[in-house]
């Protein structure tokens, strides 16, 4: 069964990984599924399944740190809206 | 060398760069007058000056592919390079057992077995094959197609050419909320019927068909039912033996996935036979000849399987999403008509028209905002949207219409945007416009009698 500073790390590295995306959108989006999967998963007792849900994540992080490295190797040429600052 | 270095690098930044792209920090003049002052780069492309990419809500056209459908293609395209047909080898022996998973992630998403599902390069190659394949293998006996008006383009242009090679064509009216009229159903099958074609849920509007019903009055009478539904699996739960389906084309980058390919659901029991469209090697049970793109079936089987495990949370994210846009313009607009049934619609696409406002106008003015209009005044010709005259909506009404699509990747910050946007734009045209003016005095515009002068 794992611990609780387990599951918060790998939660901490997800967000880490999902913040540093180039694209707007998936920046986005990494943290709130993120965040969400893991609440969801707050009161899971059985200790298989809290087992397969760290699996599962941990599978996650490494997907997602793996694209990472590709989509900063292509960065957007242009700025998203959403980024620009109104003067 | 240091010196040519330097001096090549002075020649790059003074001489404009040339393309699509023209960073400038100064507006021009006739700009000046109607941008507000951006402190970063703006991009000029067509004539039309914008500070940033715009914001996507243009998710029925296409849909970005998911990062982790991109990883899953990698490494059939960069290393498992085989083609899935070459027996004697490893090479096709890993390409083939790539596309058999995939085979295996598509057709548990729409509850059908793996060996009726056909890789094809797209909806719109699967629908050709469908409509066209089922009609050419029974030509003797069967010569009816039952359609409706609001189709998707590739249908109704395999239908029509249908009609050129001798067969009739009943294209079934709707009803003003989108919906088919069962009853004009029924009352249209005929004995020689060959096919019904609906789709499942439309790409311009958005309503749901009831599938169900419509699957259930095929049966009855015998008569093949084919759905498109690029726009609904992944979105709306899809179980073909429920709908009753004969045929079911598919498309992959409506569920972000690659674009490309598709695939066509051939059932098997019973079985239903059609010519197909690619002769050639037999491949995909001799329906679809050709080597299949590995990399994008792939793709296609790994976006199936991501929908279905996120079909419930993207559903309720985009609802939440739908409502904030509706309400807030809602709140500050009048006169706002949603096109088509609100009860049986996908949540993520929101067809608006605004009254008393001129389309191209808006759409000129909503540059910051990625969407898509109802008319097809983008292009050359100036008609409404076939779709939207189907359901009967006045001219002024279908050029004024845009399209929102909302998808798993749109933020609450963007739909905020994007009302706050739309909102502007609207009121500022109706401010110039005097027959708002009029509307507003209580003066009934159908009822003027316009002089001449």
């Amino acid at each position: 069964m794992v611990s609780r500073s387990e599951v918060l790390s790998l939660c901490r590295a997800l967000l880490r990984a999902g913040r540093q995306y180039p694209d707007y959108n998936i920046r986005e989006y990494t943290k709130r599924r993120t965040l969400d999967g893991f609440r969801m998963n707050k009161n899971l007792t059985d200790p298989s399944k809290v087992n397969e849900a760290f699996a599962e994540a941990k599978a996650q992080l490494v997907v997602a740190e793996r694209v990472l490295k590709v989509y900063l190797a292509y960065p957007p040429k242009t700025k998203n809206i959403m980024e620009v600052k109104l003067q | 060398m240091a010196s040519k270095v330097i001096s090549a690098t002075i020649r790059r930044t003074l001489t404009n760069p040339h393309g699509a792209f023209s960073r400038c920090r100064h507006l021009s003049t006739a700009a000046a007058a109607t941008a507000v002052n951006y402190e970063d780069e703006s991009i000029l492309m067509k004539g039309v000056r914008i500070s940033g990419r715009p914001l996507y809500l243009d998710m029925q056209a296409t849909t970005p592919i998911d990062p982790r459908v991109f990883d899953a293609m990698n490494d059939s395209t960069i290393h498992e390079y085989g083609n899935p047909h070459s027996r004697t080898h490893m090479y096709g022996w890993e390409a083939e057992n790539a596309v058999e998973v995939a085979r295996i992630q598509v057709a548990k998403l729409i509850e059908a077995s793996p060996k009726e599902i056909i890789f094809m390069s797209g909806a719109t190659e699967a629908n050709n094959t469908a409509v066209k394949g089922v009609m050419h293998f029974y030509r003797d006996t069967k010569k009816h197609v039952i359609t409706t008006q609001t189709e998707h383009k590739c249908v109704l242009d395999s239908c029509r050419h249908l009609q050129q090679e001798g067969f009739e064509v009943t294209y079934l009216p709707v009803k003003t909320d989108g919906l088919v009229d069962l009853e004009m159903l029924k009352e249209a099958i005929r004995p020689d019927t060959g096919l019904v074609s609906i789709m499942a849920v439309n790409n311009e509007i958005g309503v749901v068909q009831p599938m169900e019903e419509i699957g259930r009055i095929c049966k009855e009478h015998n008569v093949p039912f084919h759905t498109d539904a690029a726009q609904a699996i992944g979105k709306i739960p899809v179980d073909v033996k429920k709908w009753n389906v004969a045929l079911m084309s598919m498309s992959a980058h409506k569920i972000y996935g690659p674009k490309g390919v598709g695939a066509l659901y051939v059932r098997r029991r019973p079985r239903i036979r059609l010519e197909p469209l690619m002769n050639g090697g037999g491949q995909e049970r001799g329906l679809r000849s050709g080597t299949g793109a590995t990399q994008q079936i792939v793709g296609f089987g790994a976006a199936c399987e991501l929908a279905m495990k996120e079909m419930e949370y993207d559903e309720k994210w985009i609802k939440g999403l739908q409502e904030r846009l509706l309400n807030g313009i809602r709140e500050k607009l009048d006169g706002v008509v949603v096109n088509g049934s609100m009860d049986s619609r996908y949540v993520g696409n929101l067809n608006l028209s605004f009254a008393y406002v001129e389309g191209e106008s808006l759409l000129m003015g909503l540059k910051e905002v990625a969407v898509s209009s109802g008319s097809a005044c983008t292009s050359a010709s100036l008609e409404p949207s076939y779709v939207l005259r189907a359901l009967g909506v006045d001219e002024d009404m279908a050029h004024t219409s845009i399209r929102f699509g909302i998808g798993r990747f749109t933020t609450k910050e963007e739909i905020d945007k994007a009302v706050e946007l739309t909102v502007k734009q609207v009121e500022k045209l109706r401010e110039m416009s005097p027959l708002y003016e009029m509307v507003k005095e209580g003066i009934d515009i159908k009822n003027i009698q316009w002089s001449q002068h």
